[in-house]
C-alpha cells in the first residue's frame, strides 16, 4: 500500500470516529452487534466486521457493501453493545460519507429523494416519494401497486403535497448542520 | 392536561386512523391537544446525518413550550435522541444558530403513556371491558429505543394497558423485535420475512389482535397482511390496532371516530364480540 492511501485511509477512520463516536475505538469484536440484527443473516461483512474495517481504515470494503443497506435501524446493536458503541450509528456515518462520496444504487436512492423531499417541502408525502424511487428501481413496482391499491381502496394516500411554511428554515437545517 | 402534538407525516397518510383514534382517544379522556404549528418531517429512519436529525427535531422541539405528544414511535424516537444529543451545548449552539425559534429544552411523550397515565384502573370511562380479548403487545423496536423510560428489550406497558382494559395480553418472543419497514421499498424481501415471522408468532399464540404503537409496524403487519400471506401461503387474518383504537373501542367510541373502517384487516368481528359478551353478562 503506497503512503498516500494508508494517509487517506486513516482519514477515512478519523471521519467515521467522528461522525459516529470515539468510543468505537474500545470495540472488543465480541458479536453481540451481529447476533442482534434482524438481517444479519444477509450481512456481509456482519455488522461487527464492518466496526473493524472502519478501525482499520478499509474505506473501499467498509462503503461499498449491502450491509449498510440492510440495516433497519432498530437500534438493538445500539442497546445491547457492552462496550456503549452505537454500531447503528456507525452505519449512519458510512451511509452519509457514501452519499456525499457519491456512492448510487437504490438504497442511496431512496434516501436521496427522501432528504430531498424534507428539504424542499418540510415534510413527506409517500406518492411523489415512491414514484420516483420507482423510476431508478422499476423492480419494486409489484410491492407498490400493490400496497399502493391497498391504500388509495382505504383512503390513505396523501394526493397532495404538503408544503411546510418553513420550509427555508428546513432547508437551511439540511444543508448547513450538515458537515 | 394540555399537550402539544405531533401528528408526523403518516398522519396524513398511511397512518390517518393513528390520527384520528389519537385525538377521538384523547378529547374523551379530555386530554387537550394543541397541534405543533408548521411542524416539519423527523426524517424517520431516512437521514444518516445525525447533526440535520437533530436540527429538524429541534426545529418542531422549538415551537411550543408545552410537552410535546406523538403517537408515531418513530417520531418519538427521533425527538428524545435530538433532546439528548441537545444537551451538548456545542451541539445546541450550533443548531440554535441555524433555527429562527430557539431550542430551549423540551419534554417528549409517546400517546401511549399519556394515556395509560390517564386511565385509572377499574376507570369508569371503560364502558366496554374488553374482556377475554387475546391482544398480542406487540412494540417493535422504536418506542423503547435508545433506552429511556422503558426496558429496551423487555417492556411492560402495553400488556399493563391491555390488562387495564381487562382485556389478555398475549407475550410474543418478537415483541420488540423489528418490523422490517424501514427497508420495506428497496428491499422488500428481507423486510417481508421479518414482518412475517411477527404475524406468524401471533397467529400461533392465539391472538386475536395485535396491538400496535408505530405506523411503520402498522403498515407492514396490517396493509402488507394480505400480500405477505399469499407470498407465504399461510393465512393470518388478524386485525392490527394501533393502541389509540384498542383503547378507543374500550371507551365505547365508535368506527367512525377511531377510523377504524381504514385497517385493511377489518377489526369489525372482534369488537362485535365484545359487544355481545358485554350484552350477555
Amino acid at each position: 500500500m503506497s503512503a498516500v492511501t494508508a494517509a487517506k485511509d486513516m482519514e477515512f477512520k478519523s471521519e467515521v470516529l467522528r461522525l459516529a463516536g470515539p468510543e468505537m475505538q474500545t470495540c472488543i469484536q465480541c458479536g453481540t452487534c451481529s447476533a442482534s440484527c434482524p438481517t444479519a443473516h444477509l450481512m456481509n461483512p456482519s455488522i461487527r466486521k464492518l466496526v473493524k474495517l472502519c478501525l482499520e481504515g478499509r474505506k473501499k470494503e467498509a462503503l461499498h457493501n449491502e450491509t449498510l443497506w440492510l440495516c433497519t435501524s432498530c437500534l438493538l446493536c445500539t442497546v445491547r453493545c457492552p462496550r456503549g458503541i452505537r454500531p447503528k450509528a456507525v452505519v449512519s456515518a458510512l451511509k452519509d460519507i457514501a452519499e456525499r462520496e457519491g456512492v448510487r444504487g437504490r438504497d442511496a436512492s431512496y434516501e436521496e429523494f427522501f432528504l430531498k423531499q424534507i428539504k424542499s417541502n418540510g415534510r413527506i408525502a409517500e406518492l411523489p416519494l415512491t414514484a420516483e424511487f420507482l423510476l431508478v428501481y422499476p423492480q419494486a413496482a409489484v410491492q407498490s401497486m400493490q400496497m399502493g391499491l391497498e391504500l388509495i381502496s382505504k383512503g390513505k394516500i396523501a394526493a397532495k403535497l404538503e408544503r411546510i411554511e418553513g420550509r427555508d428554515e428546513v432547508k437551511r437545517i439540511v444543508e448547513e448542520l450538515r458537515e | 392536561m394540555k399537550l402539544a402534538y405531533y401528528p408526523g407525516c403518516v398522519s396524513l397518510s398511511t397512518g390517518k386512523e393513528m390520527d384520528i383514534s389519537t385525538r377521538a382517544v384523547c378529547a374523551a379522556l379530555e386530554i387537550e391537544l394543541e397541534e405543533l404549528s408548521d411542524w416539519n418531517c423527523c426524517g424517520a429512519t431516512h437521514v444518516s446525518n445525525e447533526q440535520v436529525a437533530t436540527g429538524l427535531a429541534a426545529r418542531n422541539m422549538a415551537q411550543t413550550e408545552l410537552p410535546i405528544m406523538t403517537p408515531c414511535s418513530i417520531c418519538y424516537s427521533n425527538l428524545r435522541s435530538a433532546v439528548r444529543r441537545l444537551e451538548d451545548l456545542e451541539v445546541r449552539e450550533r443548531v440554535n444558530a441555524v433555527l429562527e425559534k430557539k431550542y430551549s429544552g423540551a419534554a417528549v411523550r409517546h400517546a401511549l403513556d399519556v394515556i395509560l397515565e390517564s386511565l385509572e384502573k377499574k376507570d369508569e370511562r371503560i364502558v366496554l371491558p374488553l374482556r377475554e380479548m387475546k391482544v398480542a403487545a406487540y412494540y417493535g423496536c422504536l418506542l423503547t429505543r435508545p433506552a429511556g423510560q422503558y426496558s429496551p428489550q423487555f417492556p411492560t406497558i402495553l400488556e399493563e394497558l391491555t390488562r387495564r382494559l381487562e382485556a389478555e395480553p398475549v407475550e410474543l418472543r418478537h415483541k420488540t423485535a423489528c418490523c422490517g419497514g424501514p427497508i420495506f421499498m428497496p428491499r422488500e424481501d428481507a423486510a417481508d420475512d421479518i414482518a412475517f415471522a411477527i404475524l406468524a408468532e401471533a397467529k400461533e399464540a392465539g391472538a386475536e389482535v395485535i396491538v400496535t404503537v408505530c405506523p411503520l409496524c402498522h403498515l407492514m403487519l396490517d396493509a402488507k397482511q394480505r400480500a405477505l400471506e399469499q407470498k407465504k401461503g399461510q393465512k393470518i387474518g388478524i386485525p392490527v390496532l394501533y393502541v389509540t383504537q384498542l383503547v378507543g373501542i374500550a371507551l365505547g367510541l365508535g368506527p367512525e371516530e377511531l377510523g377504524l373502517e381504514m385497517n385493511s384487516v377489518s377489526p369489525m368481528a372482534v369488537v362485535e364480540r365484545a359487544y355481545e359478551k358485554m350484552a350477555k353478562e
